[in-house]
């Protein structure tokens, strides 16, 4: 039960923009989007793993990534102790065989000239496994198994509801016998009432012939349902890995937090639930932020040691200060709103900006730092603002890269237990820098 | 509580090649002046055309063809009563039988709607500034001049361009109507609305062309705002915030919202009264402890249990059998249409059930309602023949919940030619 069946190991795909060959004549600097950033974790025999995150953390390509439907740009996988990427010939073929994929779209998963006998058995006849009237019989088999009748083998696709064309891609990845079924939001596409049809007859099946499932969703409430461990991704990366109790009961990482307390509740004390909803969109996996991912959009950004602010007071200066350094702030539109086009009245700049932005009060020196910030903006001294904002409230989570440690419900958060490298990066950046000035109002 | 619309006995069908779809069915329910309705289905339960049905925004081949929406405003029944006493009831005004004129002057300043992808709601050429400052100006217009409530498609694309360098000034907007949209587009929350506005659709994330899009149905200080599947395309912490945003704007702004979706969740986080639809039909009304904690159809029991609780793992879950059936008139069974997926199906249920009433405001169109289920009048096997999982027919449920606004209309492709 406890046997790693499928082990991933630093696994990386990227993909590359500006890569053409124009490009590299003329010295473009190819650009690597990070669909999935260095992930390791192993599916062990018997169970489902259940993989959450929002649109576009790179599940989905992690999925087809492990599965070699896409070639990896770094790092490992191992199905049953054979390396899956180093497989060729009659071992890849062996590796086919006993890892199969049900995808999301019940509408363009399946060809919509074959019939339904021809999609089930399209597997049977691509691995040479029994005669043609063999390979008919078990797929009226696979049709009874999945809840359908064996006298619709011969219809098409459009001629089956959602669900049951789900059912088909499911009879399809059984086909061949496998030991593991890559699920890949088996059901994001169905009805409610549709959708636990399918959940049942996975979690039947599976208990029928001891499949190992790897159940990639967003919906949190599914995955609390089907699977036995859940990984957290955000960005490419797995943020917390552990049994499914845990991960749901004891969250560790602000995300998964975050993550847990945003799905609304069919219930009738959800209007009083307070839900502290976290901030902002996920940043693009072009351009992902130092140190932490998630920090841009984190409820406990770590302060600098020297620092001792309001949590929430640290979070506006912050968001603040992204939008400096972005470029977010334009300097002319804000001029023309102040009403002050010959740029004479600086505090007025300074105030309504400073009004603007933050809705917390401030401790003295921070607001200080704020507003000398902010007429380095007047001014138009972008630079020179971001620097005088970043000597003070930079935060370790953007000069240290968490770390998801091993262990059982190990969580990539500097608040939490983290590896010793990590740990002493950490300790040498504070030791780095000494505490800055304290801004305009005590120079 | 005051109301603000009542709707009662609103049909709306499509007549297509395939025959005629009941997307609603005499569908009667009532907004409170001030509150949230929730209306929750499965795709093709006809939610999304009840929401377009109340705006007057149904397209051909599909038609309201029976009913009476009561619209509660003072100044307009008296601006109606000389001309149309009929319409008039009191303070309420039957939208039905108002002019088409001024149906369309009641849209954006008295009903508004926003849409499940924003993505696609946007025009993709247009800054999104621009496209909330027509909106804007459209209403600022009409206010001025009465008559004048015609709205103004943009050209893009070459001819724009060719037009523009023509005709340099020809902005349909005014820096008034900008400078309502910076205005809106900050109090929907978007951090430097006046540098975002100059930005296209493509520069915006995924919540924050919504929070656009709300922006922009706002411009008219409407007193209801149809809500259809606002939060379907977002991922869940995005979905946290516009649902934060939609409860805020509603209390501050006195709105009334009609909140479409078919997650029961987000219904259960916003909604006050909720409506539940199946196969066309009101099939449960009330508030939302009586649908959620004391629901007395089926159907609602069914929808409930399919849902997987996030706090409260249970071992399995208890689904509705079957499939959502398709809404071509003549394979309407003249019964309950849920009696072949319920498990509580009684020989009462051959008949078509009309509303009872369980409780004060709570109505419930099953038998049950009025009595217990009792296994010797079970109906016999057989006796209820319809689409079911296992018989395989098409169309019906085959429609992800992605597609409200479309689906009913694509469950009539797939549809089986009837007969009449």
């Amino acid at each position: 039960m406890t046997d790693p069946l499928v082990t991933v190991d630093g696994l990386e795909k990227y993909y590359y923009e500006n890569d053409t060959l124009l490009d590299r004549l003329t010295g473009a600097e190819r650009e690597a989007v990070r669909a999935v950033d260095g992930v390791s974790f192993e599916v062990r025999e018997g169970e489902t793993l259940g993989v959450v995150g929002e649109s576009g953390c790179g599940k989905s390509t992690l999925a087809e990534t492990l599965m070699r439907l896409r070639e990896p740009t770094g790092g490992s996988v191992t199905f049953d102790g054979d390396p899956v990427y180093e497989l060729s010939g009659d071992d890849m073929d062996a590796f086919r065989r006993r890892a199969q994929v049900m995808f999301q779209d019940p509408f363009s998963s399946l060809d919509p000239r074959m019939t339904a006998g021809e999609i089930i058995t399209e597997p049977l006849a691509i691995h040479g496994v029994g005669t043609g009237a063999e390979r008919r019989e078990r797929a009226e088999t696979l049709l009874e198994e999945v809840g359908l009748s064996a006298d619709q083998i011969d219809r098409y696709p459009h001629e089956f509801s959602g669900g049951q064309r789900q059912r088909i891609g499911f009879a399809r990845a059984l086909a061949i016998d496998p030991e593991f079924v890559v699920l890949d939001e088996p059901v994001s596409a169905l009805d409610v009432s549709v959708q636990a049809q399918v959940l049942n007859l996975l979690a039947d099946m599976q208990a029928e012939r001891d499949l190992t499932y790897l159940f990639i969703a967003h919906d949190l409430s599914v995955v609390r349902h089907i699977s036995d461990r859940v990984a957290v991704m955000y960005l490419g990366e797995i943020v917390e890995i552990g049994p499914t109790e845990e991960i749901f009961e004891d969250p560790q990482h602000p995300y998964t937090k975050a993550l847990l307390e945003s799905v609304p509740r069919a219930d009738t004390d959800e209007r009083d639930r307070v839900v502290e909803t976290i901030r902002g969109d996920v940043p693009s996996p072009r351009d992902p932020p130092s140190g932490c991912s998630f920090r841009t959009r984190c409820p406990e950004l770590i302060q600098p040691p020297w620092l001792d602010a309001p949590q929430a007071a640290f979070r506006e200066i912050s968001e603040f200060r992204t939008r400096i350094e972005n470029g977010d702030i334009d300097v002319d539109t804000r001029w023309e709103q102040v009403g002050d086009p010959d740029r004479e009245d600086r505090a007025a700049f300074v105030d309504s900006l400073y009004a603007e932005a933050f809705d917390e009060d401030l401790p003295d020196d921070d607001e200080g730092t704020v507003r000398e910030a902010i007429r380095a903006l007047a001014d138009g001294d972008r630079e020179a603002a971001a620097a005088t904002l970043r000597e003070r409230y930079r935060s370790p989570c953007e000069a240290v890269d968490p770390a998801l440690p091993a262990g059982e419900h190990p969580s990539a958060c500097l608040l939490n237990e983290q590896p010793d490298d990590v740990e002493a990066a950490r300790e040498e950046w504070e030791a780095d820098r000494d505490a800055p000035g304290v801004g305009a109002s005590s120079r | 509580m005051t109301d603000l619309l009542r709707v009662r006995d609103l049909s709306t069908r499509f007549f297509t090649e395939e025959g005629q779809i009941n997307a609603v069915e005499n569908v009667s329910f009532t907004v409170e002046a001030g509150s949230v309705l929730g209306v929750v289905g499965e795709s093709g339960s006809g939610k999304s055309v009840t929401g377009l049905s109340l705006i007057d925004l149904v397209e051909s081949p599909g038609r309201i063809t029976s009913g009476e929406i009561w619209y509660n405003n003072a100044d307009l029944a008296e601006r109606v009563d000389g001309d149309r006493p009929e319409a008039v009831d009191g303070d309420f005004v039957d939208l039905r039988r108002l002019s088409e004129a001024e149906r369309r002057s009641l849209r954006g300043s008295a009903f508004s709607m926003i849409f499940q992808d924003p993505m696609s709601s946007f025009n993709p050429s247009i800054t999104v500034g621009e496209q909330i400052a027509e909106a804007a100006e459209v209403q600022r217009r009409a206010s001025a001049n009465p008559r004048s409530t015609r709205s103004r498609t943009q050209g893009y694309g070459l001819g724009k361009l060719l037009l523009d360098g023509v005709l340099p000034d020809r902005s349909y907007t005014s820096a008034e109507s900008w400078d309502r949209a910076v205005e809106l587009l900050e109090r929907v929350g978007i951090p430097d609305p006046a540098e975002r506005a100059e930005e296209y659709p493509h520069q915006f994330s995924g919540g924050m062309l919504q929070r656009a899009m709300i922006a922009q149905a706002l411009a008219g200080d409407p007193d209801l705002l149809v809500a259809d599947e606002p939060t379907t395309a977002l991922d869940v912490t995005i979905q946290a915030q516009i649902l934060d945003l939609l409860a805020d704007l509603q209390e501050t702004m006195e709105m009334s919202v009609v909140l479409i979706t078919h997650n029961l969740g987000v219904i259960a986080r916003v909604a006050d009264r909720v409506s539940v639809m199946y196969a066309g039909e009101v099939v449960e009304r009330g508030t939302l402890e009586d649908v959620f904690d004391d629901p007395v159809h089926p159907y609602t029991k069914g929808l409930l249990g399919s849902v997987p609780d996030i706090d409260r793992p249970g071992e399995r879950l208890e689904p509705i059998a079957g499939n959502v059936p398709d809404l071509v008139d003549a394979n309407m069974p003249d019964r309950c249409y849920f009696a072949d997926r319920c498990p509580k199906a009684m020989t009462d249920c051959l008949t078509r059930p009309p509303e009872y009433d369980v409780s004060e405001g709570h109505r419930a169109r099953c038998v049950l309602a009025e009595r217990e289920y009792s296994e010797a009048d079970a109906v016999p096997e057989g006796r209820l023949s319809g689409p079911t999982d296992d018989a395989g027919t098409p169309g019906g449920g085959s429609v992800g919940p992605g597609e409200s606004g479309a689906s009913d209309r694509s469950s009539e492709t797939d549809a089986e030619v009837s007969d009449d």
